[in-house]
Order: structure tokens, then sequence, then C-alpha cells
């Protein structure tokens, strides 16, 4: 059987499979090697065709070599997401080449259901899930072809017996996926492969920076308030805070473990929960500021709450934080004084304000006062396409273009409060969010990233001060979109789409529940989740039992009704009829083979004896013509043959 | 019948256990839970640990959706166990009654497959132990002929064993099978010899003085072909007329020949030898159109002639010294 030749129709269908499997993933791999799964593609068709021979072997041989080292050299190694798939791309596309016998389709069709799997390394969105479903019945109606055995199959036909399949098949994955237990992984090392999007903070701040992040729409992450939402105004959502400055760029300084805290708090602790779409970085985001600690995470002296692994994958984090707060009363002399530190040779215009301002102030609060009154009664303007700044940007931002987006404002009041002798530092994160009606949630996208400062007030310790609400109090307010209206293209399901708003919060919202419930869903996910249905499922046996017996059940429902809707046709009354004549029959000890068919038989008992085998002639002959004659079968002729057979004695 | 080398007393279980579980049958045998088996094929076992691979994969990279194909895939793995049970299952299949055949030649049995289910069977296959098989399809309420082609290997009358119905629709991760026992015996008659002659010194007593020829006679009888040497007075002008040929016309005669194929008169050869050559004189006799009877040891057949008679001639010679009536058909080669 295993040296059985694959058929023509299915070498077609698996060349095919094959294409359809690895088109998502064309994008993901070097040209070369679409390359070569283009001209194998190519080469087996016209072979199919008889167009082309056999790729020889000693061809064969040296281009699996060649491709593999081609592999290594592309990513200098053969493991890890990339060059794993450029690997199984490679590989499989040279099967093809090398593929005669029914076994090697059926290989064939093997490694196809392995690469959706690849998909999902790079997406796993709602939309993937959709596409592998397609992919799904697709590879599974190729399967069917090698099958069937057909010579020729309609693919419509197909597609209809793998749907069918794949639908059947939804219940059970269902019941699988919640029910089987989870472990918590990796099991082996993980390469260290960036594994989500590349859009969002960075560690360092320069002008430009942020503006540029601004541009995306792309969802940061999400959160579920436990109770109302507070003030947009009031949503600062804390990320990088960075003290070091050389003159152009704001940096993180190495991160300094908090010790100790005196945290004053006021205001009622605010309850939510974030859904963070991965961003390959450390920082979790939290309202400033964050008071309580998570699994895996810790809080930084600067109170940033920073994550022990990558967040490479959607991570959801429960956390709570208080709006009303004062800390760093005592933080040390060392970091005061870097936090006061700048260069000298750089932005000499803004260093000489800042001083003057020493000079004319006298406490901390009234130079921060003077600085913001500075922003908004002179001509400053909030924009997101600001005039490109030299080595002095500063200067020339404050002096002479006065325009610009948050990380600007933020960085020039920072070093003119630094001149001033007043410790600054920036601090990093997003501001407010896009309230979803329709799922109760909050949307922060990548266009709400923004930068603000902090700076050190003695008794005070740590103030927040957002330079860019002075200049456009619009931005913390309202959203970004109101504060640029005609400048970004808004991304604001609101505003861009009135019409169909709700239809879009409905998506979001989707999403958000897809995270929520299938990525999200691991073993403390399924945990809770059992143990909240309150059905005595509360520990790994029970998951098994449980799981065995909706299995069977499921099955078992599908057996049934498989079994009701195949159930032979209902006999013909005259067919029962007979069947009756033929039991009283066997009462008498006549029964009929079942090689005999009715005449055969009333030939064959007229010989026996039997004393009414007179009545027995008429109504085999009355029987057969409603059986076989044109119209035979009418109610007076039943009617008939039931007398008949009445007025045997039984 | 299975071919696994088990110790006795457990062998002797399995074999009453199969017995009880499938009973030959004369008729049709229905393919019913209690007689349909299922199991992985190596691709149901290389698909399992595919799945095995794919679960530790979802696990180290914690993917949601790698953990939904592998369960996906795991759930169409046990849909389509049902699946390939359901297409084989309330299928009846008939063995029309077997011609008999000559050893060496292949033997063929025909199947009438059929179902009355309101759906369709796709790739019912028919196969002997491992030779290639046939495969068939069931329309809704549909029957269908397969032809299966037997190697014959020794004469005598068998029950071809190891021959099932089977189905690995529609994934070929399963195979489904049903054993099909029949009770109706193949009889497989001796290889005729190729080299046997009717001639003078192996037919022995003539029951008529003289003719030897049915040339002359009294009664015509028919045409045959005509042969290099006879007279051109017994051709049949008519029939040559008609573009027929040339036909010799041949008579019944009153002294018509009648000879004994006698077993001692083989004289050289093992028995099978000797039944071959008997079954080839058989045929050459009947093909002679000549009376003809059989002298085994132990065993006379009076002379006869025509259909009927040459079969039971070959029926006794198949079934010469073969004490076992009906032993399984044995494997080509064996």
């Amino acid at each position: 059987m295993s040296r059985e030749i694959s058929s023509r129709s299915s070498v077609f269908a698996v060349c095919f499979c094959f294409l359809f499997a690895i088109m998502p993933l064309f994008r993901h791999l070097p040209l070369w090697v679409s390359a070569i799964v283009a001209f194998a593609l190519a080469w087996r068709c016209l072979q199919n065709l008889g167009r082309l021979r056999e790729l020889p072997r000693w061809i064969l041989i040296p281009t699996v070599l060649f491709c593999g080292i081609g592999v290594f050299a592309e990513y200098w190694t053969i493991v890890g997401r990339d060059a794993g798939l450029a690997l199984l791309t490679v590989m499989t596309s040279l099967k093809f080449l090398e593929s005669r016998r029914r076994r090697d389709m059926l290989i064939l069709v093997f490694l196809c259901y392995f690469l959706i799997a690849t998909h999902f390394l790079y997406s796993q969105s709602i939309p993937t899930a959709v596409m592998m479903f397609a992919t799904l019945i697709v590879i599974t109606a190729t399967l069917i072809t090698i099958n069937r055995r057909e010579a020729r199959v309609s693919p419509l036909d197909l597609l209809r017996s793998s749907s069918r399949l794949v639908l059947l098949s939804i219940p059970l994955m269902l019941i699988l996926f919640v029910l089987v237990p989870r472990v918590p992984g990796p099991l082996w090392g993980l390469t260290n492969e960036q594994r989500g999007g590349i859009t969002g903070l960075s560690d360092h701040m320069s002008p430009g920076k942020i503006s540029n992040l601004i541009r995306s729409n792309e969802v940061a992450f999400r959160v579920d308030f436990e109770g109302d939402l507070p003030a947009q105004s009031q949503l600062y959502w804390r990320g990088p805070v960075m003290t070091n400055f050389n003159g152009y760029r704001w940096s993180q300084l190495p991160r300094r473990p908090l010790k100790e805290i005196t945290l004053t708090v006021s205001g009622p602790p605010i309850g939510y929960t974030v859904t963070l779409e991965p961003n390959g970085e450390q920082w979790l985001l939290a309202l400033d500021v964050p008071t309580r600690m998570i699994e895996d995470s810790f809080l930084t002296a600067d109170m940033q709450l920073i994550n022990k692994k990558k967040i490479n994958d959607l991570y959801r984090y429960d956390m709570e934080s208080r709006l009303g707060y004062q800390f760093g009363e005592q933080e040390s002399e060392r970091y005061l004084t870097r936090a006061r530190s700048y260069p000298e040779e750089y932005n000499p215009r803004t260093v000489e304000l800042g001083k003057s301002l020493a000079a004319k102030y006298r406490g901390s609060e009234e130079i921060v006062e003077a600085v913001l009154r500075m922003f908004r009664q002179q001509q400053f303007f909030y924009t997101l396409s600001p005039p490109a700044l030299g080595s002095h940007a500063v200067d020339e931002f404050l002096f002479q273009t006065r325009r610009g987006f948050c990380e600007h404002y933020a960085g020039s009041f920072a070093l003119l409060m630094r001149a001033a002798g007043v410790p600054a530092r920036i601090v990093t994160g997003y501001q407010g969010g896009e309230f979803n009606r329709v799922g109760n949630y909050l949307i922060v996208r990548q266009s709400d990233a923004h930068a603000w400062t902090e700076v050190w007030i003695e008794k005070r310790g740590w103030v927040r001060v957002d330079p860019t609400a002075a200049v456009s109090p619009n931005r913390i307010e309202r959203g970004l979109d109101d504060a640029l209206a005609d400048e970004v293209s808004n991304f604001r399901i609101q505003t861009r789409n009135p019409i169909f708003g709700n239809l879009l919060y409905r998506w979001d919202s989707l999403q958000h529940g897809w995270n929520d419930w299938v990525l999200n869903y691991d073993e403390r996910k399924q945990r809770v989740f059992l143990r909240d249905l309150e059905i005595g499922i509360d520990n790994w046996s029970d998951m098994v039992i449980a799981l065995v017996l909706l299995l069977l059940a499921v099955t078992g429902s599908f057996w049934l009704l498989s079994w009701y809707r195949e159930r032979p046709p209902k006999p013909a009354a005259y067919e029962l009829q007979f069947r009756r004549l033929l039991k009283k029959l066997a009462r008498h000890g006549i029964e009929k083979k079942p090689s005999e068919d009715s005449r055969t038989f009333l030939r064959r008992i007229s010989a026996e004896d039997f004393e009414e085998r007179e009545q027995l002639a008429p109504i085999i002959e009355l029987y057969n013509r409603i059986k076989y004659g044109r119209d035979g079968d009418s109610a007076l002729a039943r009617n008939q043959l039931r007398s008949l057979i009445d007025a045997l004695q039984s | 019948m299975i071919s696994l080398s088990l110790p006795g007393p457990v062998r002797r279980y399995f074999d009453h256990w199969f017995d009880a579980h499938n009973p030959p049958s004369q008729d049709s045998i229905l393919l019913h839970n209690r007689r349909l088996y299922i199991l992985p094929t190596g691709f149901g076992y290389l698909f399992a640990v595919m799945m095995l691979f794919l679960f530790l994969a979802a696990i180290n990279y914690q993917n949601s959706m790698a953990f939904m194909l592998t369960f996906m895939l795991t759930s169409l793995a046990i849909i389509s166990l049902w699946q390939t049970h359901k297409n084989l299952l309330g299928i009846s299949v008939k063995l029309q009654i077997p011609r008999p055949v000559f050893c060496g030649e292949m033997c063929e049995l025909e199947f009438e497959v059929s179902h009355p289910n309101n759906s369709e069977r796709f790739a019912i296959g028919i196969q002997y132990q491992d030779q290639p098989p046939v495969y068939l399809k069931l329309e809704p309420e549909g029957s269908t002929l397969a032809k299966l082609k037997l190697p014959t290997a020794r004469r005598g009358l068998y029950k071809p064993a190891g021959i099932t119905v089977f189905t690995r629709y529609p994934t070929g991760l399963f195979h489904a099978w049903g054993w099909l026992r029949f009770d109706l015996p193949i009889l497989v008659y001796p290889h005729p010899a190729d080299d046997a002659r009717l001639q003078q010194s192996m037919v022995e007593q003539f029951d008529g003085q003289t003719s030897t020829s049915t040339i002359e006679g009294d009664d015509f009888a028919g045409l045959r072909e005509h042969r290099v040497g006879e007279s051109l007075r017994h051709i049949s002008w008519k029939a040559y007329a008609q573009g027929r040929g040339l036909l010799t016309k041949t008579f019944q005669g009153h002294a018509r020949p009648s000879l004994w194929i006698d077993w001692e008169l083989m004289t050289r050869g093992s028995v099978e030898e000797r039944l071959s050559l008997m079954t080839a004189l058989v045929l050459a006799a009947e093909n002679e159109e000549q009376k003809y009877g059989l002298r085994l040891p132990g065993k006379v057949i009076e002379q006869g002639y025509g259909s009927s008679h040459k079969h039971s001639c070959l029926q006794t010679l198949a079934l010469y010294r073969q004490t076992d009536a009906e032993e399984e058909l044995p494997v080509a080669g064996d």
C-alpha cells in the first residue's frame, strides 16, 4: 500500500494546499526562500502534467544542503521562530520535488498542518484565527481528496465534506480548550526573539521621538476599571522615567531598586485590570501611582513598574493605584544632584534663563509657576509637525521656533528647572485613552503616548508638572484628537466614524474579549474560571473526568444524530403485510429462505403439505402486482392484501 | 487468519472469540457494530506524535492559538474516527457463488456491496490479504459490484480467508474493517498439463469396434474447423460460400468412440502431475466431443459427455485425496 503512486489530482491538490498555507507567511520569509517555494511548486505541477521529468537526486541532494546552509547564513541559527520557519518551508518545498508516492503526499499534508502553527508565533489576532480555520478546511479537503480514491472529485464537494468535518470538530475543540489542564511554561529555553509588535515607548526621548509614535493607532493596552472611570485629565499612565540628559537626548539611569519609600496617599484606591499588548520591553504601565505589587514584577525607586521578563506576549495584570499621592521627600542627595545636572556646553540661552529665574524667584514652586506662565502667555504652539532642530535643540525651540510637541515642552521645561537648580526629570507613558462604551473599558493607543515632568520640591517630594497642559489644555482634558484636530488623522472611533462608531466599538470589544478569554486563558485563568462556574471542578483530576465525560457525551450525541438521520427508509405498507404473512407461515413451520424471491418461495411451498396453499397464490400474486406493477400501490390493493392475509388462519 | 504466533490456549481462545463474532455466512454479511473493527493507521500514529509535539510547543510558548490548533486537530481525529467507522457501518456484502477455477489462474470473486442508508459511502475497499485492494463508492441506498481476483496455488476446495472490507475515508488516520467470511467455498481444479494429448496409447478400450473418425457417420452433428489432410468431400461448401471459412461437416456415428481416462495409465510423475495430466485429458476429450469416463483408485466416474459431466470429473480430480475438504485458501506461493 505504501508504494502506491499518488494520483494526479491529489498532487495538484497538495500543491494548492501548500501554497494556501504558506501564502500569509511569505512576508516573514527571505525572498530566496519564497523563490524556492515557487520553483518547487511549479516544477512539481509541470512534472505532474508530464512536461518535466523528476528532478534527479544528484541535483536535489546538494540543493537540500545548500538551502540548509543558506538558512543558517541568513539567521546564524537554525532554531528559533524565523529560522525555523524558513527551514521548514525550504525542506517542505524540496520534499515536493521527490514526492511520488501516496505516502509522500500524506506527509506533505501533515507538514502543511504544522505550517499553520508557525503563523501563531507572529500573530494571534482574530483575523489570524479566521485564516487558520480557512486553511484548516483547505488542508483537510486535500487529505480527503487523497483518501477519496476517485479520479475526479468536484472541489466544492470536497470543501463541503471538509467543512463539515471541521465544524463538527469545533465543539470538541472547545471542550479540550477549556478543560485540558494547562501547564505553566516554558518547558525549554525560549530564543530571545521579539514576538510582539515593535511600536511602543522607548527607553530614551529626543525631539520627534514621541510624535512619531503618535502616528500609530495600534492599541497599547486596554483597561477594565472596577469602579468608575477617573477623569480624563487624571489618566497619567506611568512608563519609563528618564533622568539622564546629554543636551539633546533624555535617557534612563540604571534601575534603582526600591528599598524603602514613604508614600502618603489620599483618595480611594482605584482597582483595574490592564491587558498589555506585547511591547518587547520589561515595563508595565500603571496609573500614577501604583500601590500594589504583582507577581514577577517590582517597583523601582522612581515608582516605575518593571516586569522580570520581556513582555513578548499579551500580558494581563490586576493593578491598584491612588490618584492623590506624595512620595520621594527623602530622595537621596546623590540622586538629586543627578536630577539637577545638565551639560553646560549645550543650550546656553536656556541655561541662562534658568539661572536668572533662580535669582528672580525664591521657592521652587514659584519658578515652576513662572515657566508655566511663560508657556501659557507667550506664543507657543502645540503641533505634531514641528520644525527640525539643531544641536542646541532646547534653545532653538524656546527662543526661535516655539512649535513643538509634548517632548519639546517636557524636555525644555525640565532643563529650565535644572538650570534654576530645581531637580527635575522626564516621565514618559500614556495620557488619557478612549472609553469603549460598548465594552465598558478604556482603550489606550500608541497615539496616546505622552511625556511630562516631575520636579522635586522640598517637603513635597516629586510633583508632577505637565507643561503641555499649559500650552494646550485640550490635550489633557479631551485628548490628542481634540488638541490637534486638523493635524492628525483621528484615531478615536467616536470622532473618526460617528456612523459606524458602535460597530467599531463592538469590534474592539470583541478583540478585547478574545485577548481576555482566548489568548489569556492560562493555568491561572483556567483555575479561576472553572472554580467560578461552581460545578465542582476544583483540581486537575476533576478536569480530566469532566473532559472525558463531555467528550463522550458530545461524540455520543453526534453518533445518535447520524444514526437517526441515516436510518434505513421505512418499509412500505405492503412489505409490512408481507412480513406478517411470513410470520404466520413460520408458525406452521414454513420459512422463506433469504435467497428465494416470493415466486420461487411460492413454488416450493406449493409442493409441501400445507392446507391453505391455494390461498397463498393470490396473495403473492397481489403482493407482486403492488410491488412491481405500474400504479400497483393503491389504497384499494393494500386493503385487499391485508384482508387476504387476515383471512389466513394463524 | 491471525498470523501472530500466540501460545496455544491463547490462540484457541482468540480463534473461538473470533469465530463467535464473525460467523461465516452463506448469504450476505451485514457490517454492524460488533463486526466492525477500527485501529489507527501508521499515519494515525504519526499524527498522534505530531499532536504531542504541537502540544509541547504550545506549552513552551504559552501560545493559546497553538493550543487551539492542537485541540482542533485532535478533535478532527476523534471526529474522523467516528466518520471512518460510520462510513462502513450498515453495509452488507454478498458473495456471488464463485465459479470453479483451474489452479494457477486467478479466481475472480464477485461481491455485491450495498447499504440501505440515506448517505453516500466513499472509498470502500475490498482486499484479500496483502494483495492490492479494489475500491468502490456507494450512492445513497446504492449497491455496487466489486470484483476481486485471488491467486490460486493448490487444487481443492477452499474458503478464502483474510478477505476484508475496509475504509480509511475521510482522513486516512484510521482503518476500519470487517472480515468477510463466507461459507461459499472456491473449487480449484488441478492445473491442466500443457503437453497432454489424447493419444492412442493413453486411450484405453474403445467401446466401439472400428471407427475413430467422426467425419463419417449417419446423423449430421455440426461443423468444425477443417484440418489439413481431411477429405474435401466433407467440407461444407455452403458455409464456405457464406464466407465462414473451410468447415468440416461432422456426423454422429453409431460407433462413437468412448474412452477411459485412467489413473493407472499415467505412468509418470507425482500424484499432482498425474492429476494435472488427467485434467488436461478431460478437457481434451470434452473438446474432441468424445465420451469419456474417469478411473481413479477407489473412484470411478462412468462414461459421459457434456458440461456437467466435465465438471463432476474435474471436481473429483480436484478433491482427490484431499482429506480436509474445506481448507482456507493458502497464500500464493505457499
